[in-house]
């Protein structure tokens, strides 16, 4: 009997728990069943509301609340600017964030969507393997028909948008779209008597710039340059020439730029990426430090160094005088062409209230909300000689010519492009990069192993 | 007493007879046989007292003893049976966790093969068990023995070497980091200034070829404490005659550790291996914080198999491949304990 | 010991004694160095700045201006106080219930005779050898699925129904006379009580044992709080300090100032109950 009991109870919890765990998916749970058919219900009744003309007060009638998902809220200051700017515009709407924190935000993200449960609306998107694996998990909303009966011109987004469609379909839209320079510290080209970097330097003009500026003297020792020891930082100086993209499949190109660097270490002209990477160095503590003339990184970087300077958190005697110049190029490509990462807002395919999220998303990526963020000293997708002037503008920003033009982007690459499998791929060019700079491998060989394995990805 | 027991049994007998009648009249199937299961209880009951009661009284020692178990033993089945159960399923599904599952045999297992990173983690994670292992054992037998002679301040002395095993990983890897940091660090500084090791070949702690070694150290020097604890437990439970015995027949310091300490602490020693493999086949945390940098990624010459399953779960959704992972994780630990234990058991014979 | 020669070879003895005595106390010296100098050299760091933490020449332990504000510091730069709250409570109702739990079964499976007895303890007892990590992802999917993903209930869920406690326990009360037990039930005591009156009592140095255990491991947990706790405001104070590394990863006096405040806890739970635990060690067979 007892032993029956027994057998009938795990048999049961066994069932459940598979239940709970598989059929996720296929909306099982009476829940599951009530949201999809609130979400069949209210969407019609939304789209007929935004094709009406007057939104606002319609809306007015009816509070709505979005559940947002975000990062580092309280170093990130745009966030709040934009729900506020929203919220401001929109009487109706509260917008509430949930901060997952940046360091493994797709990660976490990717969990919260799988399966029920989760109650985000809107959901930011920091990078493209990210959004690669939530698109396939089915986890957000094709935007395709919103953005039609919308009228948005999709071209405002300078081709941006077409690197991260996904089977003729987009899922995302880019509200935030940064680039990479080269911030250099003025003060330290002034001890140095070396001239100030321009904003067309070829890498052997950069290289040779770096070992000028540079003293290994021990204990007071300066840094030419610095590489922060993401791959991005030294592979993706082989994608500018526009000819080569990281999912080719062959890295034969990234070899004169590992070689710069390795080459760079061993002289002393930049930090080695050991010492780094015991230290888990962050690039910001990196340059504020005032013993690095210059460092490669986004754009993103600008606002963090201007509120960080005038909060007295970094000290300005040491990194307070610095200016920055557009990354440099290989011989024969012209100058200004960058790496640029994209983040976008996407919807969930479990939101109750599809309609408002797209009206919030469609909003922060709009002029309005390209607005906001440049005033936060952030580059919105949306870029323009508007916004431009109003970061440039801003209190802290480097006031000679050089940094402002540094501004302007003639190409942009996207750092990773979509791809279905750019996950793995993204994580094979991660790990042999390790390789190479912990010298554990050879360039030869560090190249040739992410050739054979990128190989085996794309072969499948 | 028995007066008692004559009277529950007419009771039971008279309850008995009255649902036989019921039984007799009831037409309906259903209900019939309810009544039939509740006159068989009925006079099970009474056999209980005919035959002293010795079923019932085991039916509620049952009970009682169940009573105990259940707290613990709910939560440990919901938690921990369900879900071995359900990697064992995961292994043979391909599945992302949001989508519908797709059963694929053997597919997984036979990917394994062919993946240069699996065959990394799992030639790391090898590397590792076999040279922490022995290591771990020795260092802590030896503080065992030392700690177990009668010393001043012995507490101290056991309380400090228990120190490592207490201290959270992530706040002590951070001062591993900067002690053995490769350019700044006071290790590399006396190797430089004392040993005189030319600066370009001072070592690399936690990259390239030494990464594992490093690994390695770390280990033994946190967990020696915690092993140790287990063989002063252990050596406290050898009689003190066996060494007096010993004494007599002038046997030196190495002759008694060799014929009495050591196979007195087979057991002992068993334990602490088994437990000791286990442990570092689930080596992970210790890897992400040494050998992990900035951004907790691990390159191909510090790869473990729990980062593997990890990676392949939360990064890639690939629940499946990752359970396949976990499986092999687990057969290897299978095998080096079975192994151990019919070792233990050839010596013991 | 009336001769002389045995007096003189009592004496070369006594002498090869002393010399054992003082190469134990040298190398119990340079192990004990060994394990304390990262703790020391915490402390230091944790009141130095940045540029004194590595400066080696001269080394010096205390620096000439101590710069204790870093340990006022760490509490405003994260939201420690709360990983610290969140810790603490895991800790605490975890530590309880696996205590609670784990010597309630035990003593069933140690003095009660009772049906699938073995069947339910090997259960136990393979699980002991199977990796957490081996089921880590289809457990966190089942708990995602009965909605505790990102609370703090999954980790106690997690960590409160251990085998090990129950092995550990049971090895404990088994070394308790059978005797004591059974005079106890003659005298008409109830299973309950014979627990509670005499079993709890004398388990002293066992659940001192398991409490370090339990508390340590909770405590310094890393893996499973990064895979359940997501929201800043659940976090453990281990994922707190691995991000605080992670922001200011320059900041060595900061980070050792954090370090130390996670440990001191710890520190003190095993210092109040270390007396208990060889003892405690020995007698629950974990020595096997």
């Amino acid at each position: 009997m007892k032993k029956r009991l027994l057998g009938i109870f795990l048999a049961t919890t066994m069932m459940a728990t598979l239940f709970a765990g598989c059929g996720s998916a296929a909306a099982e749970t009476p829940a599951a069943t009530t949201e999809s058919t609130a979400t069949e219900t209210t969407e019609p009744a939304a789209e007929e509301v935004a094709e009406a003309e007057d939104t606002a007060q319609a809306d007015a009638a009816e509070p709505v609340t979005l559940k947002w998902a975000i990062w580092d809220k309280d170093i990130t200051p745009y966030w709040e600017a934009l729900k506020e700017a929203y919220e401001a515009a929109n009487p109706n709407v509260t917008v509430e964030m949930t901060d997952l924190g940046s360091t493994d935000y797709m990660t976490v993200l990717a969990t919260e969507l799988s399966g029920s449960g989760s109650d985000f609306d809107v959901v930011t998107i920091k990078d493209v393997p990210g959004y690669a694996t939530l698109v396939s998990k089915n986890t957000l909303e094709p935007l395709d028909s919103y953005i039609s009966s919308a009228g948005i011109d999709l071209s405002q987004y300078g081709g941006v948008d077409k690197q991260v469609t996904v089977n003729g379909s987009l899922y995302e839209l880019p509200f935030r779209n940064d680039f990479w320079v080269v911030f250099y510290n003025k003060d330290i080209f002034d001890a140095a008597g070396v001239d100030y970097p321009t904003n067309d330097m070829t890498f052997d003009e950069y290289d040779a710039l770096a070992r000028q500026v540079a003293d290994p003297t021990f204990g007071a020792q300066v840094y030419g340059t610095h590489y922060h020891t993401w791959r991005s930082a030294v592979q993706l100086f082989g994608v500018l020439d526009g000819k080569h993209t990281i999912l080719d499949g062959n890295y034969d190109f990234f070899k004169p730029y590992y070689e710069m660097v390795l080459k760079q270490e061993d002289d002393q002209i930049c930090r080695n990426y050991a010492d780094l990477s015991a230290e888990g160095l962050h690039y910001s503590a990196a340059f504020s430090g005032g013993d690095v003339a210059m460092m490669n990184m986004g754009s993103w970087f600008i606002s963090t160094l201007m509120a960080n300077i005038a909060s007295g958190e970094y000290d300005a005697s040491l990194c307070g005088n610095w200016g920055m110049v557009k990354y440099p190029h290989a011989d024969g490509v012209e100058a200004g062409s960058t790496l640029g990462t994209i983040t976008g807002l996407a919807v969930t395919s479990v939101s109750e209230q599809k309609q408002a999220a797209f009206d919030f998303v469609n909003w922060v990526s709009s002029a309005e909300g390209a607005k906001v963020m440049a005033e936060t000293g952030n580059f919105p997708a949306l870029m323009n000689a508007e916004v431009a002037g109003i970061i440039s503008g801003l209190d802290g920003f480097p006031q000679d010519d050089t940094s402002k033009e540094a501004l302007n982007v003639s190409n942009l690459y996207l750092e990773v492009p979509y791809a279905e499998n750019v996950s793995a791929i993204n994580d094979i060019l991660d790990t042999y990069h390790k390789s190479i700079m912990n010298r554990e491998m050879t360039v030869d060989e560090g190249i040739a192993a992410m050739n054979d394995e990128v190989g085996k990805v794309l072969g499948q | 007493m028995d007066a008692k027991k004559a009277a529950r049994m007419e009771k039971l007998e008279v309850e008995s007879a009255d649902l036989m009648k019921q039984i007799r009249i009831e037409m309906d199937m259903k209900k019939k046989q309810k009544l039939i299961a509740k006159r068989e209880s009925v006079q099970r009951k009474a056999t209980a007292i005919r035959n002293n009661r010795r079923i019932s009284r085991e039916a509620k020692r049952d009970l009682v003893a169940y009573s105990f178990i259940a707290p613990n033993f709910i939560g440990f089945a919901v938690f921990t049976l369900v879900p071995i159960v359900f990697a064992f399923l995961l292994a043979f599904m391909k599945w992302d966790g949001n989508n519908t599952m797709e059963f694929v045999a053997l597919n997984n297992f036979k990917r394994l093969i062919g993946d240069t990173f699996f065959v990394a983690a799992l030639k790391n994670t090898i590397i590792y068990v076999i040279g922490t292992v022995p290591l771990t054992m020795i260092a802590s037998l030896a503080l065992a023995i030392v700690l177990n002679q009668k010393i001043r301040a012995r507490g101290f002395f056991r309380t400090v070497a228990f120190f490592p095993y207490v201290a959270s990983l992530v706040a002590i890897t951070a001062v591993w980091s900067m002690i053995f940091h490769p350019s700044k660090g006071p290790i590399n500084y006396l190797l430089l200034n004392v040993f005189g090791v030319p600066q370009a070949n001072l070592p690399k702690w936690f990259g390239g070829g030494l990464v594992l070694f490093t690994l390695i150290l770390f280990s033994v020097w946190k967990y020696m404490g915690y092993y140790m604890v287990i063989y002063l437990a252990g050596l406290q439970g050898i009689s003190a005659e066996l060494y007096e015995a010993g004494s007599l027949d002038g046997a030196s310091t190495w002759q008694k550790f060799k014929f009495i300490t050591w196979p007195q602490l087979r057991a002992t020693t068993f334990f602490v291996v088994v437990m000791l493999t286990i442990n570092c086949f689930k080596v992970y945390d210790i890897a992400i914080m040494l050998a992990g940098g900035g951004d907790g990624k691990l390159s191909i010459s510090s790869t473990v198999l729990v980062y593997y399953i990890y990676q392949n779960a939360f990064n890639y959704w690939d629940l499946g491949y990752s359970s396949a992972i976990a499986m092999v994780l687990f057969v290897l630990v299978l095998i080096v304990t079975l192994i151990q234990f019919r070792y233990e058991k050839k010596l013991g014979e | 010991m009336g001769n002389n020669v045995s007096t003189k070879k009592f004496k070369s003895k006594e002498r090869n004694k002393i010399a054992g005595k003082v190469g134990v106390y040298l190398i119990l010296l340079i192990i004990t160095a060994i394990m304390i100098v990262p703790f020391l050299w915490m402390l230091s760091a944790s009141i130095k700045s940045n540029r004194e933490v590595f400066l080696m020449d001269p080394f010096v332990w205390i620096p000439e201006v101590p710069k204790w504000d870093n340990y006022i510091k760490i509490w405003t730069k994260i939201p420690l106080l709360q990983f610290v709250q969140n810790t603490v409570f895991l800790t605490i109702v975890v530590t309880f219930l696996q205590l609670l739990t784990s010597s309630f079964a035990a003593y069933s499976f140690a003095k009660l005779e009772f049906k699938h007895k073995n069947i339910l303890f090997l259960a136990y007892i393979s699980t002991i050898a199977m990796p957490w990590q081996v089921y880590m992802v289809p457990q966190f999917i089942m708990m995602r699925g009965m909605g505790l993903n990102d609370k703090l209930l999954a980790m106690i869920c997690l960590q409160a129904f251990s085998a090990f406690g129950v092995f550990l326990m049971k090895q404990f009360y088994e070394g308790i006379p059978n005797d004591l037990c059974e005079a106890a039930r003659i005298d008409g005591m109830s299973e309950y009580r014979i627990y509670l009156k005499i079993m709890l009592p004398l388990s002293k140095p066992a659940l001192s044992t398991l409490t370090i255990f339990t508390f340590v491991n909770t405590w310094n947990d890393y893996l499973g709080p990064l895979i359940y706790l997501k929201t800043e405001t659940k976090k453990t104070i281990q994922l707190g300090l691995k991000m605080f590394i992670g922001q200011y990863s320059a900041e060595y006096g900061l980070i050792m100032a954090g370090s130390v405040v996670s440990l001191v806890p710890v520190i003190l739970v095993f210092l109040c109950l270390q007396k208990y635990f060889v003892e405690g060690v020995a007698s629950t067979g974990l020595k096997g």
